[in-house]
């Protein structure tokens, strides 16, 4: 069989190694990234690692739950998201998110090494290695940190379709940590989707019907600020 | 059997709140105060009944969320609170059906008599409750509708500023006691009020907080500020209300806690002792000064507070030195002056409720000779001031006796620097007796004696007949209580060698008697007067020649002159340049507010600040809400990592 190393656990693990390091890259472009555009593609691209990594893990292990969880991510999070967002995208006419909030891009590229390094030393202290098997304790870290990392696009980025991704990112990176640690009922991973199109809908109305950039709703929260009784 | 009369009066007060508000018409707000004249009877037969057999029923428990049971316990302390409270009540019931009536709006009266009778109810459960849940809900549905009533008024700039302080204070106290059953329940893992057998280590922290907490709803020095703002704004019917029955049930709370401990340390005997002295002796130093009736009866409640507290404090330093007659002594002191300063607070309350009704005015400075036109109001006042200053043969002279009774024996104790403690609070306590007697001497007197000083004490009329009737209740229970007290307490298996007033009583009436038959037999049959006594030149007596209230406190003021600390300031303007030829100018003497200006508003100015400097977090902007957020997570995960 030409195919016949596909059934070699050694050469998988190494494949979803492989895949961990371009997760992170991924994470790193949404950071980053100013195009919005490419955002979608690196989100696109993102969700399809994890499908890749969750039908790899299908083959080491031979659970039937991780195989459906890669069928549900590659229509929800390859497909139907993206391009929801990008309807929204189209309608807004916003295609760059340029600004940003209190962390510039390499800033944020820095503080994510920190927060992988964070991960690592955190879930060390409640799994060790061995305990979990070497490629699941990482693929944690890596969950983890996604996790983190998407916290980070959502306060460091201005507009609201880039925050949307971020908080997607968040999402994927709970996946990860649920395919690796804590072995999510796939009835929890169907719920968390339809949350996901309910955000992404919620979203195409607030940004259509209201403002892109919030400026009005900033304006309500001024009005938070009672105490002070500042004016900026 | 009797846990019925508990359900039925429960019913009585909730139907007796919903009534009112259900239809806004006299007859329903007469049969609501109906209903809590019946409850209180009801409650009356149940609290005696528990004093006496010293066996309460058991009730099931309720729950009201998986987790939370309320549980109700009537054992001797909450049935004698019980007793407080129905004695109150029924006497107010009768007095609210007729003052009521007065309030500005129908709106304002039937919300009146709905909230005084779930006020009533409220105070009712927090002294049955049988655990910290049910004791800390029904202790803010108290607070919360005494604060309503306190605000009943509220388009008075003076009632609004009342309403706030009382609020604050009220939530303060509510919070002390949150923080004070959070750590018992951190320590005995259970939230009913049970044995504490810890070590007072463990305990500290629930005693602080729980004096506090308890303290400042009792109205003790330095916390008690908000009595004399809240009284003269509330109806005088809550007045009575709020100082004759919810200050006691403070100290139900503090009692209920402090009896439960096994080993209390001798620090906390010391520290309450001190803080009773000296919110007794600082009570009534301050009501010498007052003019405004109510708020002159709110400073003797703090007085009377701090005698209570006295005797607590007495109490533990007694059984720490292992003196057990003299510890109960104390204790039965302490318990039965609460009792009485429930009824003649109550009675001097609701009949200042009468004059100012009859008057229109709260400051004595204007009143006078209201005894002629308001005899019976008159003479129902000198009952309770006879009683308050502790006359024989009524109640308050008992319960003082029996504290000066433990203070003169307290020789016994070994500790020589207790000794000293205990003979100076002694002096303090003495002192604040015969303060007490100048102060009702001179309420009395400048309001009911002498010629009218105004045209409203002159145009006075005597209250309707239920009105006297509401106040004649709490006065026969007061003298009923100081006749028979040595009955009583030994019904309840309190031997404690009380003199027994009976026979005093008996001969001072047989005195009064005497004297009157001589006076009326060997006397003139009929008044001659030939000539007026020369008056040294004045042609006829004038009001303005009556001693006032200022002037009968000035030589008590000039002596605690440290105390009131007056301050005198003053502007002047020149016409010229170098201020020598004056102009005009104005002098203006006041008293300083200490405890305001030196403790609360610090406080309140260093909350603000923190407040402001809090505030500057709260930007406005989503995104660093997501920040903050962030960066809890980090945290809590290093933390996690390495301090959990």
């Amino acid at each position: 069989m030409i195919f016949s190393f596909l059934a070699d656990p050694e050469f998988l693990e190494g494949i979803i190694r492989i895949l961990f390091v371009f997760v992170l890259i991924t994470a790193a472009f949404t950071l980053s990234t100013r195009n919005i555009a490419s955002l979608l593609t690196v989100y696109a691209v993102q969700s399809l690692l994890l499908v890749l990594i969750a039908s790899f893990l299908y083959m080491i292990e031979g659970n039937q739950t991780l195989l459906a969880i890669a069928a549900l991510t590659l229509v929800s999070k390859v497909l139907l998201i993206p391009l929801f967002i990008n309807l929204i995208g189209e309608k807004i006419k916003i295609s760059r998110d340029l600004k940003f909030n209190y962390l510039e891009p390499t800033a944020s590229l820095l503080v994510s090494i920190g927060l992988i390094l964070l991960a690592y030393v955190f879930l060390s202290g409640f799994f060790s290695e061995y305990i979990l098997g070497k490629l699941f304790f990482i693929g944690a870290v890596i969950g983890l940190s996604l996790t983190l990392m998407g916290m980070l696009v959502i306060f460091s980025r201005k507009k609201v379709i880039t925050k949307v991704i971020g908080y997607l990112t968040m999402e994927n990176g709970v996946l990860l940590f649920g395919i690796f640690v804590a072995d999510l009922p796939f009835i929890i991973e169907i719920l968390i989707v339809i949350d996901l199109m309910i955000l992404v809908l919620l979203t195409t109305i607030l940004a259509i019907g209201l403002d892109s950039t919030r400026e009005e709703y900033h304006q309500r929260l001024q009005t938070l600020k009672i105490w002070s009784g500042r004016e900026d | 059997m009797l846990e019925a009369f508990i359900y039925v009066s429960f019913i009585a007060f909730i139907s007796g709140t919903v009534l009112p508000l259900l239809c806004r018409s006299k007859n329903a707000r007469k049969a609501s105060f109906g209903l809590s004249l019946l409850s209180s009877i009801l409650l009356l037969v149940f609290a005696g009944t528990v004093l006496y057999t010293g066996k309460g029923p058991t009730f099931p428990v309720f729950r009201f969320l998986p987790g939370l049971d309320f549980t109700l316990v009537a054992d001797r302390l909450s049935a004698g609170f019980i007793l407080l409270i129905a004695a109150v009540v029924s006497g107010v019931s009768i007095y609210s059906i007729e003052y009521v009536e007065h309030a500005k709006s129908e709106a304002r009266k039937s919300l009146q008599a709905s909230l005084t009778n779930l006020f009533i109810l409220a105070m009712l459960m927090v002294v049955l409750a049988g655990n910290m849940v049910g004791f800390l809900v029904f202790w803010e549905i108290m607070s919360l509708s005494s604060l309503m009533l306190v605000l009943h008024d509220y388009s008075s700039e003076e009632n609004k500023k009342a309403g706030l302080f009382y609020f604050i204070m009220t939530s303060l106290s509510t919070a002390f006691l949150f923080m004070g059953f959070i750590s018992l329940f951190r320590l005995t893992d259970s939230a009913e009020f049970g044995p504490l057998d810890y070590s007072t280590n463990d305990l500290t922290l629930p005693f602080l907080c729980l004096f506090t907490g308890f303290g400042i709803k009792a109205g003790l020095v330095p916390f008690h500020k908000w009595l004399p703002y809240a009284h003269p704004a509330a109806p005088s019917s809550i007045s009575a209300l709020m100082s004759g029955v919810m200050l006691k049930v403070a100290i139900y709370g503090f009692l209920r806690f402090l009896l439960s401990v096994s080993a209390p340390e001798l620090w906390w005997g010391t520290l309450i002792l001190m803080v009773g002295s000296l919110s007794a002796v600082l009570g009534v130093i301050y009501a010498l000064k007052e003019s405004d009736i109510k708020r002159l009866l709110a400073y003797s409640s703090i007085e009377n507070i701090g005698i209570i507290f006295t005797g607590i404090g007495l109490y533990l330093i007694f059984k720490l030195e292992g003196l057990q007659y003299l510890a109960l002594l104390s204790l039965a002191g302490a318990c039965f002056h609460a009792f009485n300063h429930a009824l003649f607070k109550s009675l001097l309350f609701l009949c200042a409720g009468s004059v100012v009704h009859a008057t229109g005015t709260r400051n004595i400075e204007a009143l006078g000779g209201l005894v002629k036109s308001m005899p019976h109001t008159a003479a129902l006042f000198l009952i309770g001031s006879v009683s308050i200053v502790g006359l024989p043969p009524t109640s308050g002279f008992v319960s003082e006796m029996m504290l000066f009774q433990a203070y003169f024996y307290s020789s016994a104790v070994p500790d020589p620097l207790l000794k000293v403690l205990l003979i100076i609070t002694l002096s303090v306590f003495a002192l604040t007796s015969a303060l007490a007697a100048t102060l009702f001497v001179k309420i009395f007197g400048i309001t009911f004696l002498a010629l009218p000083r105004t045209k409203c004490a002159q145009e006075a009329a005597e209250v309707p007949k239920p009105m006297l009737l509401g106040e004649a209740v709490p006065a026969a229970f007061c003298i009923l209580s100081g006749l028979f007290s040595s009955q009583i307490l030994n019904l309840l298996g309190f031997d404690l060698g009380i003199p027994d007033m009976l026979p005093l009583g008996l001969i001072l009436a047989g005195a009064c008697g005497i004297v009157w038959l001589v006076v009326r037999n060997s006397g003139p049959t009929k008044a001659r007067i030939s000539k007026e006594t020369w008056g040294c030149g004045i042609l006829a007596q004038h009001p303005t020649m009556e001693y006032s209230s200022a002037g009968f406190s000035e030589p008590l003021v000039v002596i605690f002159k440290k105390i009131y600390r007056t301050e005198i300031s003053s502007t002047r303007t020149y016409s010229d340049t170098r201020e020598s030829i004056f102009k005009n100018g104005t002098a203006r003497m006041y008293l300083i507010k200490v405890f305001e200006k030196r403790l609360y508003l610090p406080v309140a100015s260093a909350v603000s600040h923190v407040s402001s400097q809090v505030s500057r977090m709260q930007s406005g902007k989503l995104d660093t809400y997501v920040l903050y957020v962030f960066i809890a997570v980090l945290t809590l995960m290093t933390f996690t990592r390495y301090f959990a």
